[in-house]
């Protein structure tokens, strides 16, 4: 049962690429196993966790739901494009000083659609209802996850 | 991994910043998905697609003869190459003991009966739609009640029926009956707590690699269990247990439904074995909603009965647990805890119950968060509430004046539960007047408000040995660490438990720190690795990482830092009584005659002198700096709580919103409170989703509706109020460190506050709130037969 291939065009965390894939790959697998970068979660691969979330082009985009060759042309944002270990993000500060994150499997998903919505200049209310409503975390309770959430906004806004 | 440098001994008691969140913030965790092998095959496991029936035929020629299909392995060749596992936690008289990996009778949907292995796991899930399976259906039988009532469906007939086994708890019946019979006020409910499932965000996964040439088996899994997991993986193979190593990396969440090895994981090493390639499965996450174990499903006939005071008599409950296709690994386990809890901090002169475990034609119920405690609480917390309903007393009254006083402990319960230590009064007072003082409880036109109260003792840290023997949970309740300051100052720490997301590592790393009094960046824990964590039987369930894993910790590097301390003395020629161990300006950890800084020697070259066995203490009979401990306590530590949220009802649509949460908890030495309240946040999110919205459903033929998270629904953001934390602080009497087990008392009390609080907002409905979850359409039926629908 040999499925169709086709070649795609991808800028990943700022690389250009090209790359042979099933027609019917998920851009989740394709970016988790075919690219090794295993940030990206798959918490349910039916888009309602939102654990797999990435920006395609700048938008939070659910990659379980997305066909790789859909993406085809498109600049795609993981995780790994965020902060290093030795020299964390802003965000990702926050939300390790508020314990925002337990065993942190929902944590690159939520990451990924906070950083659309900072750059998109989504206000704290509405980050912290719509945004953070398209993730389910089961470990949090989400009290800690809404204050980084908050500590980092404060911030942002004066920075 | 090494802690943040900046702050100061003692690391206890401060919330010190989690080791491994670096790692987990920036994408480097390694979760078993993670992991890629040269030469590396995926699996699908083949399930019954029926509730009940026989396989007649498992025909796999044409799957066989796919190209990038590398094995099929079905029920018949699955069967001789396993054997079967045991059942851990066994009642008296269970007729079921053990569980095959694989058979031909098939009782539930979801059962494993094979496995594909092939190029992609795209590939193997289009093999199986090619497989040529056909079943003999059976009646079956879904619901507990049904599955007792004459002429059930029967999942073993030679039994005659479906009860798997009966087991009483606490006082005799007569005793308890004649004072409920004397009782001047007696409160009787049937209160049932639905199937739910635990729902980590990761799903199990296991990678499995066959070295044929060592003979040996490498497993990578999602598991809160490394050594438990390694054990049955032996029985089930055929293998010696030094065969086989388990590994787990991060784990996405555990939660109890990760407490041991389950039949499809076996037969995922079974295939690697066949293979001698690496096999990966990830479940997906229909597969993790009917697969993995559930959890509750209990039915209760309770009943409380009281004198004309107020004063508590007796408490007890009929019992009706549903096990699933077969017992877990735990059995009856979770509705056993049930009875022996359902006491709670209260005094009563008789109190126990009886509990009737059947099978039925689902998934197989096992460990959750909350084991059996969630659901005695919610029992006996309301019927607490209805009794200071229908008796026109306060609700906070009435349960302070019933509580076990702290002057009483330790005090050893009706029901055998010998409770430590705390002041479970003073704790409900200070929810009481926190959550009366700050909640909004005033109605305004169609929105109805309520506070409600929940108060219960915890269980935790299993052990010791001797009581799991006296239960039949064949387990040892032991937990061993080990400390090895190496010759450069570096110092490992590793044990039997895991870090199931909880932080336990980072916990470690504070207790050794403090306890060899040094700096914490100088330590590192590893955990989850069978070849080089001690033995642990038991591994992270029950709330005992920290409690019977941290007083193994504790002694252990205490006993280490004895031995640095004998050292230095030595070369320093002063009694260890006149030594410090201190950071001195420029941040060295030295060892200094007390008052004497000019006189030092550093943490390294004391570390390095130790392993040369180079100018030693004579008396030392070991070389280097190594120790093992193995602490078994001498019996569990309870921790307790009292829970209060206040909530807003919509008449309307019987949407219930949470506004506001209080807790009061006392668990012990808290090591790092930032993770405490962590825990707690965590714990209550899960109890309000069994409270208002989570549940698996099956329809008539057994085939269960609620398999994906649109049908399935676990709480949101939007649902969870942020809760206030109160700390008390009762060290535990005999745990080394004085800590308690608090991962589960959030999801325990959770549920009861709930459902007093929406009793208290409808005052009309409160005797009929008596089976979660509250969906709004349910509560909307209740409000509407209430006659409050104008
Ligand atoms: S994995 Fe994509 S939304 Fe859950
Ligand atoms: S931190 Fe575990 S699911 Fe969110």
């Amino acid at each position: 049962m040999k499925a169709e291939i086709r070649k795609i065009a991808l800028t990943v965390n700022g690389q250009q690429m090209s790359i042979d894939v099933e027609v019917r790959a998920l851009l989740s697998d394709v970016l988790r196993h075919d690219l090794g970068l295993t940030g990206t979660h798959v918490g349910c691969e039916h888009g309602v966790c939102g654990a797999c979330t990435i920006l395609i082009d700048g938008e939070s985009t659910r990659s379980c739901l997305t066909l790789a060759v859909q993406a085809d042309g498109c600049a795609i944002e993981t995780v790994e494009s965020l902060g290093s270990v030795s020299s964390l993000s802003a965000l990702q500060e926050a939300f390790r000083d508020n314990h925002g994150l337990q065993c942190g499997f929902c944590t690159p998903g939520i990451l990924m659609s906070l950083c659309a919505a900072e750059r998109h200049g989504e206000d704290l209310e509405e980050t912290l209802t719509e945004v953070l409503g398209g993730h389910i975390c089961r470990c949090t309770g989400y009290q800690n996850i809404r204050a980084a959430i908050e500590a980092h906004w404060a911030k942002s806004v004066t920075r | 991994m090494t802690a943040e440098t900046g702050i100061r001994r003692p690391y206890v008691g401060q919330s010190v910043l989690r080791s491994n969140d670096p790692k987990l913030l920036t994408g480097g965790g390694r979760f078993t998905d993670d992991l890629h092998f040269p030469g590396m095959l995926h699996a699908t496991i083949v399930r019954s697609t029926l509730a009940h029936g026989t396989i007649d035929q498992f025909d796999a020629v044409e799957a066989r003869a796919e190209s990038d299909v590398a094995l099929v392995l079905g029920p018949d060749e699955i069967a001789s190459a396993t054997g079967m596992l045991p059942c851990v936690w066994l009642a008296p008289d269970q007729r079921m003991t053990h569980i095959p990996i694989v058979s031909r009778k098939v009782t539930y949907v979801g059962q494993p009966i094979g496995i594909v292995v092939a190029d992609s796991r795209a590939a193997a899930e289009d093999a199986v739609e090619i497989l040529d399976i056909t079943f003999a259906e059976l009646p079956c039988v879904v619901d507990s009640e049904a599955a007792i009532a004459p002429g059930a469906p029967l999942l073993v007939p030679e039994w005659g029926n479906n009860i798997c086994a009966q087991v009483d708890a606490g006082d005799p019946r007569d005793e308890i009956e004649e004072v409920i019979a004397r009782a001047a006020h007696v409160v009787e409910r049937r209160l049932r707590i639905q199937r739910v499932a635990p729902n980590p965000m990761e799903t199990r996964a296991v990678v499995a690699r066959w070295d044929a040439a060592d003979e040996s088996l490498t497993v990578w899994m999602s598991t809160q269990t490394p050594h438990h997991c390694r054990d049955h993986l032996a029985t089930a193979l055929g293998l010696r247990a030094d065969q086989v190593r388990v590994i787990v990396g991060e784990l996405g969440g555990g939660f109890g439904a990760k407490e041991h090895l389950y039949p499809d994981e076996v037969m995922v090493c079974l295939a690697a074995m066949r293979l001698d390639r690496p096999v990966k499965w990830v479940e997906d996450r229909v597969e993790s909603l009917t697969a993995t174990l559930h959890g509750r499903d209990a039915i209760h006939r309770a009943r409380l009965a009281l004198d004309a005071n107020g004063k508590f008599l007796a408490i007890h409950s009929d019992i009706l647990g549903n096990l699933g296709a077969h017992p877990s690994n735990v059995g009856l386990g979770p509705f056993r805890v049930s009875m022996g809890m359902l006491p709670g901090p209260y005094h009563f002169e008789r109190a126990g119950g009886s509990l009737t475990a059947v099978l039925s034609n689902t998934t197989p119920t096992g460990a959750y968060r909350g084991f059996g405690m969630q659901e005695a609480t919610w029992v006996r917390e309301r019927l607490v509430d209805e009794a200071a309903r229908e008796l026109g007393l306060d609700v906070v009254e009435l349960r302070v004046q019933n509580m076990i006083q702290p002057h009483e402990l330790p005090f050893t319960t009706r029901t055998f539960q010998p409770y430590d230590s705390g002041d479970y009064p003073e704790g409900m007072r200070r929810t009481a007047v926190a959550a009366r003082a700050e909640a909004n409880v005033t109605s305004e036109g169609r929105i109805r408000r309520g506070l409600g109260f929940a108060t219960h003792v915890e269980f935790t840290g299993l052990g010791d040995s001797r009581s799991q023997q006296i239960v039949g949970f064949s387990l040892g309740g032991y937990e061993t660490a080990k400390v090895r300051v190496d010759p450069d100052g570096s110092v490992s720490v590793t044990s039997g438990v895991t870090n199931m997301g909880q932080g336990i590592d980072t916990g470690f790393a504070q207790l050794t720190a403090d306890h060899l009094g040094i700096g914490i960046e100088r330590v590192s824990v590893r955990l989850g690795d069978t070849a080089s964590a001690p033995y642990s039987a038991t591994g992270s369930i029950a709330s005992r990482s920290m409690t019977v894993g941290g007083g193994a910790v504790v002694t252990a590097a205490g006993k280490v830092r004895n031995r640095m301390m004998a050292i230095a003395a030595h070369q320093l020629e002063i009694s260890p009584d006149d030594l410090e161990l201190v950071r001195d300006a420029s941040g060295r950890d030295v060892f200094q005659p007390k008052g004497s800084p000019d006189i030092a020697l550093t943490w390294e070259k004391v570390a390095e002198s130790a392993w040369l066995n180079w100018n030693v203490p004579d008396e030392f009979n070991t070389i280097g700096l190594e120790e093992t401990f193995v602490y078994n306590p001498v019996s569990v530590s309870y921790a307790y709580a009292t829970h209060a949220v206040s909530v807003a009802v919509d008449l309307d649509t019987g949407l219930v919103k949470l506004e506001g949460y209080w807790v009061t908890h006392d668990v012990g030495v808290m090591v790092n409170p930032m993770i405490c309240d962590g825990q707690v946040h965590g714990g209550i999110a899960q109890g309000v989703g069994i409270a208002l919205y989570e549940g698996m459903r099956w329809g008539d033929t057994g085939q269960p509706t609620t398999t994906t998270y649109l049908d399935y629904v676990l709480p949101l953001s939007v649902d969870i109020p942020d809760v206030k934390i109160e700390h008390m602080v009762t060290p535990s009497p005999f745990i080394p460190g004085g800590m308690k087990g608090l991962g589960e008392g959030g999801t325990i009390g959770s549920p009861a506050a709930v459902g007093n609080a929406i009793a208290a907002a409808i005052p009309e409905i409160a005797g009929s709130l008596l089976e979660t979850p509250f969906s709004p359409s349910k509560l909307w039926t209740m409000i509407d037969e209430a006659g409050l629908h104008v």
